[in-house]
């Protein structure tokens, strides 16, 4: 079964074409790398699957949907509600001196009771006398404009970051980006994010649901912190973490997301031989508890020794795709590393 | 007045006053698009120009010059020379000992020494308005509105039409237009203006070139506060009244300008200051005044959300 | 630990600030600074408002004066008598509270998308367009004259007197009180780490899942909705709705101030900045100036001489100086001291 389907990816940013029409299908539980010089648009994949570029032509089906928004009934009721919203505001814009002074001044007397059917009688003949100045014109403008405004913001925000993650894919980055300021812990705790239960009510006025949720997720999150093997750094803050561990750290976090699929963004980056070698039982681990890795390397031994399936990238196009063994052997992939260190593809 | 004079005189009072905004604005923007600095002093950088302008006319005794005379234009270049390099030679200043220490820090520390700088500018502003020279009546009143002489006379230089368009109109475009078409020159074709930009797009990227990044970041604020004085002396001669809080409107129009148009971008400055100039004048004449700012407010919020880097802004690329 | 020494501090403000009027009934005459502590509480829950868009979610707000104004309008409109709604404290206060909660998503609903720099000089602009509509809207506003007078809240059926100062005291102290307890829930849970995640790296955020927009709009109308309180509770205690030039820019700033040279997103630290700056403001100016008038040193003709001329000379150094030296605040999280000053960046080693 297919967790996920790229058909005919394009991006295109401006003049420079990124990705160029690449397919490629992952299967669920497989580990893949996706491998390529430097410039050959892995992370811009990358990038367009969780949601960070609009594909400019192509399709990525993650579970066999397109991650993005559905424009469903909640999205339109807001939308109307926001175009309501607008439209009572351009009426009071345009009205609310004489209204208050029909309505309000007009039939308050000072310390007497006031009636508020009076009032409401007065606001509504306010409104009869020139129901087109006064009231439709600018209701509708109001909505026009509120409903125009939210689509725009709303469609921009279709195919957003969160709404991947929320689907069940998860990710790490090149250039790592922890919460610098927050603890392993609390970075871990932040990944859990999206399923935690605990409201707004909750939090505030500190309800049972909140310390049962508190303990459970920081048990769970601590489960995880020993599963990358930080426990010892719980409580550090992350930037004070050393390199290596940072790495971990960020994985750990994605995996906190309980995701289907878990992107991996160089993790292999500057690491030596046996922090790679832990690495890789690390991917082995999560593989098998169920989730699938999708992974960019330039670290070949790592890419050789857990990769289920290899696509090879070069200026944005697959150049090559398969196990490990024919990728190593096919010509136009060892053209695309040729003049750079590798040279001929290592083994070990 | 017919309908089309009217419009015709509200296209000029508002394109005369959208380009004094369009300079202000674009010594802002240029500073923003180099450090990403908002910077709150500029609008009293802008206000102190004036206050110097006014110390000038005193020194020189041109507040005794007859209005449209020839004696006002050896004054007139006096105060577009030393205006602007006393508000740019203090603009320079201030980021030297104000922000460069902050380069690496976040935005919020640079914000709040600006914050710091625009206070202890409109102070000076005000003990400026104390010091016992004439044009300043004599200090009597320190915080009280200063007028500044009339330079140029009121005619109109059309003749009999309705239409009004003064020599202060006609100075506002001579001075403004060649300044902006330098200005863009500047920027486009020499090294240093190429320097400039490339410290806007990528500072480490431009400090591994070579460019000596700080020294371009001073020039930076040397050529804004430049511009704002160039706007102060301007916008004396057109309206003819000083007073230390003008600053903080002038910042704001400035900002607001420069976000419409898009931060960081020029001709997004002059266009937002243009616009603005234009919706304020038209506001005025055709709805109520009081709700002019208002309305300008709105003018903004409607672009940033229909496009929410300005008119003329490119949306921030971040790398990932 | 340092956690411990923060946990301690606005614990401690609050009970030392709870005993002052105590003192003063011991010691009469001596303290006279009890009534000057109230427009602290006022400035200190404005912070918190502020603290929550700015310092936790990273929002920066130049313009919360005017959820300020706001509430203390809409307080003045609901219980003045000059209209008919007359509500009584605890109605009126909770009617503000919903109002200020809905300005506040009123601004925040079309500048969500919008990038830091360009929101700070959107909330700029409505802190100016909100003086304005409040002068302008003059039947209803009574334009520079405010809405007075208002009546003394009546709480639990006592009706407080302007004369009498500590039960207003006790009121704002322990609204503050609450306040503090609420933010710091709120700190310490999902949402605060939620809010912190956005500011530190918004794109980092989405990615894990969480909705930025949402989070976002929560800090506008929850940090409105507490300005809108402190201006509520000023008014009460101004028995006005003060006039629109009260809630200008000046008021804006301050309440920056206090979030920032307190210690960015930091309940504690907000309260030690409404203290230093409000203290600055009202004790140290006060006793200066008199001991010059005393003295005979202030001559009203010459601007140099009085001190009140070179207050804002004061300001403006005291905060680039500060930037310059503490850019951290004065009680910092130790997370924001991490993020002003970066460590060596951590450089991977180039890839073999």
């Amino acid at each position: 079964m297919n967790i996920l389907e790229i058909s005919d990816l394009t991006v295109r940013f401006g003049g420079l074409t990124a990705v160029n029409a690449v397919s490629l299908d992952v299967s669920e539980k497989q580990i893949v790398s996706v491998i390529g010089p430097n410039g050959a648009g892995k992370t811009t994949l990358f990038n367009a699957i969780t949601g960070l570029h609009e594909p400019t032509a192509g399709r990525i089906c993650f579970n066999g949907t397109e991650a993005c928004r559905p424009f469903g009934l909640a999205t339109a009721m807001m939308l109307i509600l926001i175009g309501l919203i607008a439209a009572l505001s351009a009426l009071l814009v345009v009205n609310v001196e004489p209204l208050w002074d029909t309505a309000i001044t007009a039939n308050y007397v000072y310390q007497q009771p006031f009636s508020w059917v009076k009032a409401a009688r007065a606001a509504s003949h306010y409104f009869a006398e020139q129901p087109g100045r006064r009231f439709i014109v600018p209701f509708l403008i109001g909505a026009l404009t509120g409903l125009a405004g939210a689509y725009a913001i709303w469609s921009r925000t279709r195919r957003a970051p969160e709404v991947a993650a929320r689907a069940g894919i998860a990710r790490t980055f090149q250039n790592i980006r922890l919460f610098n300021q927050m603890t392993a812990l609390d970075n871990v705790l932040l990944g859990m994010d999206s399923r935690l239960h605990t409201r707004f009510w909750h939090a505030a006025l500190r309800l049972s649901l909140y310390w049962r949720e508190r303990e459970e997720s920081r048990q769970q999150a601590m489960e995880i912190l020993r599963f990358v093997n930080l426990l010892e750094d719980a409580h550090q803050l992350a930037e004070n973490l050393s390199y290596g561990h940072q790495r971990r750290l960020e994985i750990a976090r994605a995996l906190a997301m309980q995701p289907r699929l878990l992107l991996l963004d160089e993790p292999a980056a500057g690491m030596n031989p046996a922090e790679a070698q832990d690495l890789m039982k690390l991917i082995h681990d999560i593989r098998n508890r169920g989730i699938t890795v999708l992974l960019i390397e330039h670290h070949m031994p790592v890419v050789m020794g857990i990769s289920d399936r290899i696509a090879v990238l070069d200026h944005g196009e697959k150049i090559a795709e398969g196990s490990p063994n024919e990728v190593r052997g096919d010509p136009r992939v060892i053209e695309a590393y040729l003049g750079k260190e590798h040279g001929d593809i290592p083994t070990a | 007045m017919s309908g089309a004079e009217i419009f015709l005189q509200q296209l000029i009072i508002g394109l005369s006053n959208g380009m004094i905004i369009a300079l202000i604005a674009l010594g802002y923007t240029m500073v923003y698009g180099i450090i990403e600095l908002i910077n709150f002093a500029h609008g009293d950088l802008f206000m102190l120009g004036c206050f110097a302008a006014l110390t000038l006319m005193g020194l020189f005794g041109l507040d005794h010059v007859a209005t449209g005379s020839s004696g006002v234009w050896p004054g007139l270049l006096l105060m577009l020379i030393v205006v602007p390099l006393f508000c740019g030679g203090l603009n320079w200043v201030v980021d030297r000992f104000a922000y460069r220490h902050l380069r690496e820090s976040t935005k919020l520390a640079p914000l709040v020494s600006a914050i710091g700088v625009s206070f202890v500018f409109m102070n000076l502003g005000l003990l400026w308005g104390g010091v016992p020279m004439k044009v300043f009546g004599f200090g009597r009143a320190a915080a009280a509105p200063k007028d500044f002489p009339e330079l140029l006379s009121n005619t109109n230089l059309l003749g009999q039409s309705t239409v009004q368009f003064s020599g202060k109109d006609l100075m506002v475009f001579v001075v403004t237009l060649p300044l902006m078409a330098l200005l863009t020159w500047y920027v486009k074709s020499t090294r240093a203006g190429k320097a400039m930009r490339a410290v806007a797009q990528d500072r480490l990227a431009a400090q591994l070139m070579g460019i000596p990044v700080d020294r371009v970041i001073g020039q930076t604020f040397l050529i804004g506060g430049a511009l704002a004085g160039v706007a102060s002396v301007v916008f004396a001669i057109y309206n003819n009244t000083i007073y230390y809080q003008m600053g903080y409107r002038a910042g704001i129009d400035a900002f607001t300008a420069a976000v419409l148009g898009g931060i960081g971008s020029l001709p997004g400055a002059v266009l937002g200051g243009l616009v603005i100039g234009l919706a304020r004048a038209f506001c005025d004449q055709y709805i109520e005044t009081r709700w002019t700012n208002v309305l300008v407010f709105a003018v903004l919020i409607l672009v940033l959300v229909f496009r929410p880097s300005g008119l003329l802004g490119a949306p921030a690329k971040e790398k990932v | 630990m340092a956690t411990q020494r923060r946990i301690l501090f606005h614990w401690l403000f609050l009970l030392v600030a709870a005993l002052i009027p105590v003192v003063e009934l011991a010691l009469p005459g001596r303290l006279h600074f009890g009534d000057l502590l109230r427009p602290i509480f006022i400035m200190a829950m404005l912070g918190l408002g502020l603290n929550i868009l700015t310092g936790f979610t990273g929002l920066l707000n130049l313009g919360v004066a005017a959820f300020m104004a706001v509430g203390a309008y809409s307080y003045a409109i609901l219980t003045c008598d000059i209209y008919p709604f007359r509500l009584g404290f605890w109605p009126a206060t909770l009617v503000t509270v919903l109002v200020g909660l809905t300005v506040g998503l009123l601004l925040g609903l079309p500048t969500i998308r919008l990038r830091g720099d360009y929101l700070a000089i959107v909330t700029l602009g409505f802190g100016e367009i909100v003086e304005d509509v409040l002068k302008n809207l003059d039947s209803i506003t009574k334009g520079t004259q405010g809405i007075n007078p208002l009546p003394s809240p009546s709480v639990f059926g006592y009706r407080f007197r302007p004369e009498t100062y500590q039960p207003w005291y006790y009121l704002f102290l322990g609204i503050l009180a609450l306040l503090v307890l609420l933010n710091r829930n709120l700190h310490r849970s999902r949402i605060g780490r939620a809010w912190i995640s956005i500011r530190e790296d918004e794109l980092a955020s989405s990615c894990m899942g969480i909705n930025p927009m949402k989070m976002k709009l929560l800090a506008f109308a929850l940090g409105a909705a507490q300005c809108s309180l402190a201006g509520a509770l000023w008014a009460s205690y101004l028995g006005s709705s003060g006039e629109p030039g009260n809630y200008d820019f000046q008021v804006s700033i301050i309440a920056v101030c206090i979030v920032i040279v307190g210690g960015m997103g930091n309940v504690g630290g907000v309260l030690l900045g409404a203290l230093v700056i409000m203290g600055f403001n009202s004790i140290v100016l006060e006793t200066v100036t008199n001991f010059l008038k005393a003295h005979q040193l202030i001559s009203s003709s010459n601007v140099f001489t009085s001190p009140g001329n070179w207050k804002y000379m004061l300001y403006g150094l005291a905060l680039i100086l500060m930037m310059r030296f503490r850019p951290e605040g004065l009680l910092p999280s130790k997370q924001l001291k991490a993020e002003l000053h970066p460590p060596e960046p951590n450089v991977p080693p180039p890839a073999s």
